[in-house]
């Protein structure tokens, strides 16, 4: 029962952080249509950053935040400005993936080129601690990385719905020629938009660098599970990710009980097909994300 | 592949006025493509005997290799603009299931192999069935899925499939066969492969089939409004692609000897097939295996330079990045763009891509009525981007 309860536990808690980066996902899907593959690599990348920060300068990976999330968002608003807004309209979707593909190729490369593909970790004061509450030990630096994903979230969600920019931000998405006719600057927008999915990646690499271990690869284990996700949830919608990130984290980490760390990843893929055969469009999104 | 919109005409005024220049573009170009594909055919057979060592030879069979895979994809991809980064899962398979056949059920390498290439056929029905039901995005996500799915199937069941340590494969020649003539007899084995794929996609580029494909390609609802039975199209060519590359998957590691599921199931092979075709020109017969040259040679010769850094990745992702911002409809396209420029203009109807005709239309406004494509001033206006030009059907 304990046992039981304790993945229930990490289950939502790693479901956190995969709704944060789902959210960051669902963003750029959202303001440009594009899916974007190099995701999971900026994650990492910032994760490495953090790695870095704290072996230099010895001070708390979270510190990192301050110049990593500034830095990220204006890295995603140049992406948008100078690559995705130069492919042509027709071929966008397609052309896009691969695009974004081979800046995950190039950031990969680069982490491997810099850091070489050794297993690194952060070494923390409190890396070791736990938190024990009704028979459930929980080690305080998910409860931190959980923390930091749900705040991360809830002032995203804040941003989104109170003020005029989430406005300007959710007509793009909604419909970026009536956005345009009430006088929103689009392609502003969708840059700006582009940067805060980017920041998401930020935020979620540090989180990540807290308790796990990096190596330049890691990223492929990240970027299948969260296309899966924002499939299941469906194309464009940031609740619909968050739930199926929620579901599909905790079903997950109920399955290793059963059946070990390994097989347990194949529940993202096994929803990811069973998403396709029953609700193609996803659980939450429109009749629009088939078509992307 | 050239003669098809060739033959084609626009309005009858526009042709009768065309009608003496067209003639000679008919006959000589036929004969020089000819002679092109045979001085061709005769340097790949040239190529093992000219090969100054073993080494060059292997890299050869690489690239042969590659061409095979590429041209696989092209099958899918090229026609229906369906494009698979993770289509590594069929040629992984197609070398699997050929390995386990010959390992585990002591089959006949050959019989093996072509049976081990309609397994994975099998295998892609229902993979097709459930990811054909989206489009684009979606579609590559889960090619992508499909590929992480079968490395973690066939690293962690390790009794069947060897897992991490690999799978050896007994060479399929006997031991009398020394490792440079096995080069060559495989280089040879792939080049065929390779003829018969080519002339397979030559085949369907002509065929209404084709040009179902070709129709999902530019404009899916518009096809299925037509008429073009656009969900079983797409299943066939996924099928048949997804068995060409399983077959090369196959013979090459029938060649190599030795699989290891984080190589054979890997993303990059997956992106360097994908890359290969766009660089070579996706709406281009020769385009794939032209890639697969120049993508190939590159890649080899980066890790016989610089040893087996993580630097090749860098590589990979800006050749990628660069022909997907710069030259996304390939060489070929953007060769035959350039010299069609020296030659007299055409003014038949040709394949143009929907963003050429939304360009043509807001171009076409101050050009009037004349509608005739290429050699209206709205074609010369809109020329300075010589993408522009590309999208023409060889």
């Amino acid at each position: 029962m304990s046992l039981l309860l304790q993945s229930l536990v990490l289950g939502v808690l790693l479901g956190g952080l995969y709704a944060l980066l789902a959210a960051g996902l669902t963003l750029y899907f959202g303001v440009m249509r594009v899916v974007m593959i190099a995701h999971s690599a900026f994650l990492i990348l910032a994760a490495y950053l953090a790695w870095f920060w704290t072996t230099e300068t010895g001070i708390d990976p979270m510190v990192s935040l301050l110049w990593t999330v500034p830095l990220f968002f204006v890295t995603g608003v140049l992406i948008q400005r100078l690559l995705i807004s130069r492919l042509r309209p027709a071929t966008l979707t397609m052309m896009s993936v691969l695009l974004t593909f081979a800046v995950a190729l190039v950031i990969e490369g680069t982490l491997g080129f810099v850091f070489t593909g050794t297993q690194r970790r952060v070494q923390l004061p409190y890396g070791g601690a736990d938190i024990s509450i009704g028979g459930v030990n929980i080690a305080v630096v998910k409860l931190i990385a959980f923390g930091l994903a749900a705040a991360s979230l809830l002032a995203l969600y804040l941003l989104l719905t109170r003020t005029k920019f989430g406005q300007a931000l959710r007509a793009t998405i909604q419909h970026p020629e009536a956005a345009r006719l009430v006088g929103i600057n689009t392609e502003r927008t969708a840059g700006y938009g582009f940067g805060l999915g980017l920041a998401t990646a930020a935020i979620g690499g540090t989180a990540l660098s807290l308790d796990s271990t990096i190596y330049p690869s890691l990223h492929w284990h990240w970027i299948g599970p969260l296309m899966a996700i924002i499939v299941v949830g469906g194309l464009g919608s940031i609740p619909g990710a968050a739930i199926a990130a929620m579901v599909l984290g905790v079903g997950q980490s109920l399955l290793q009980i059963p059946l070990g760390t390994t097989w347990a990843q194949t529940f993202f893929y096994i929803a990811l097909f069973a998403t396709l055969m029953i609700r193609p469009q996803g659980f939450f999104g429109g009749r629009l994300a088939q078509r992307f | 592949m050239p003669s098809a919109s060739d033959t084609r005409t626009a309005d009858t005024g526009a042709a009768a006025a065309h009608a003496g220049r067209r003639d000679p573009r008919g006959v000589v170009p036929t004969i020089v493509k000819a002679v092109a594909l045979v001085l061709l055919a005769a340097a790949i057979v040239a190529f093992p005997s000219v090969a100054a060592n073993p080494f060059i030879l292997s890299v050869g069979v690489v690239i042969m290799s590659y061409a095979v895979l590429a041209t696989g994809w092209n099958f899918m991809g090229g026609f229906t603009g369906y494009m698979s980064l993770g289509h590594a899962a069929y040629a992984g398979l197609g070398g699997y299931s050929t390995a386990l056949l010959i390992v585990k059920a002591e089959l006949n390498p050959w019989v093996a192999l072509a049976l081990g290439a309609l397994i994975t056929a099998v295998i892609a029905v229902p993979v097709g069935i459930a990811s054909l039901r989206v489009r684009g995005a979606s579609f590559v996500i889960v090619s992508i899925a499909f590929v992480l799915i079968l490395l973690l199937v066939f690293q962690s069941w390790g009794g069947f499939t060897g897992g991490s340590n690999g799978l050896r494969i007994p060479r399929p020649f006997g031991p009398e066969v020394l490792r440079p003539e096995q080069h060559e007899r495989f280089f040879y084995i792939h080049a065929a492969l390779l003829a018969v794929a080519l002339l397979l996609w030559w085949l369907i580029d002509r065929s209404r089939f084709g040009i179902g494909l070709k129709a999902i390609r530019e404009d899916e609802d518009k096809a299925q409004a037509l008429g073009v039975p656009t969900f079983q199209y797409k299943l066939v060519a996924f099928v048949l692609s997804a068995f060409f590359t399983a077959l090369g998957g196959g013979v090459y590691a029938l060649w190599f000897g030795f699989l290891d599921p984080v190589f054979q199931f890997s993303i990059l092979i997956g992106s360097y097939m994908v890359l290969m075709s766009l660089l070579g020109g996706i709406r281009s017969l020769f385009g794939p295996a032209l890639g697969a040259l120049i993508v190939g040679y590159a890649v080899e010769f980066f890790k016989s330079e610089y040893g087996d850094t993580q630097f090749h990745l860098v590589a990979t992702g800006l050749l990628l990045g660069i022909v997907v911002l710069f030259m996304p409809d390939g060489i070929i396209p953007g060769v035959t763009g350039l010299l069609r420029r020296f030659r007299p203009q055409a003014s038949s109807i040709r394949e143009v891509t929907q963003a050429e005709l939304a360009e043509q239309r807001a171009g076409g406004a101050h050009t009037g009525t004349d509608s005739s494509g290429g050699d209206s001033t709205g074609g010369a206006t809109r020329a300075p981007d010589p993408q522009v030009t590309e999208g023409v059907h060889p």
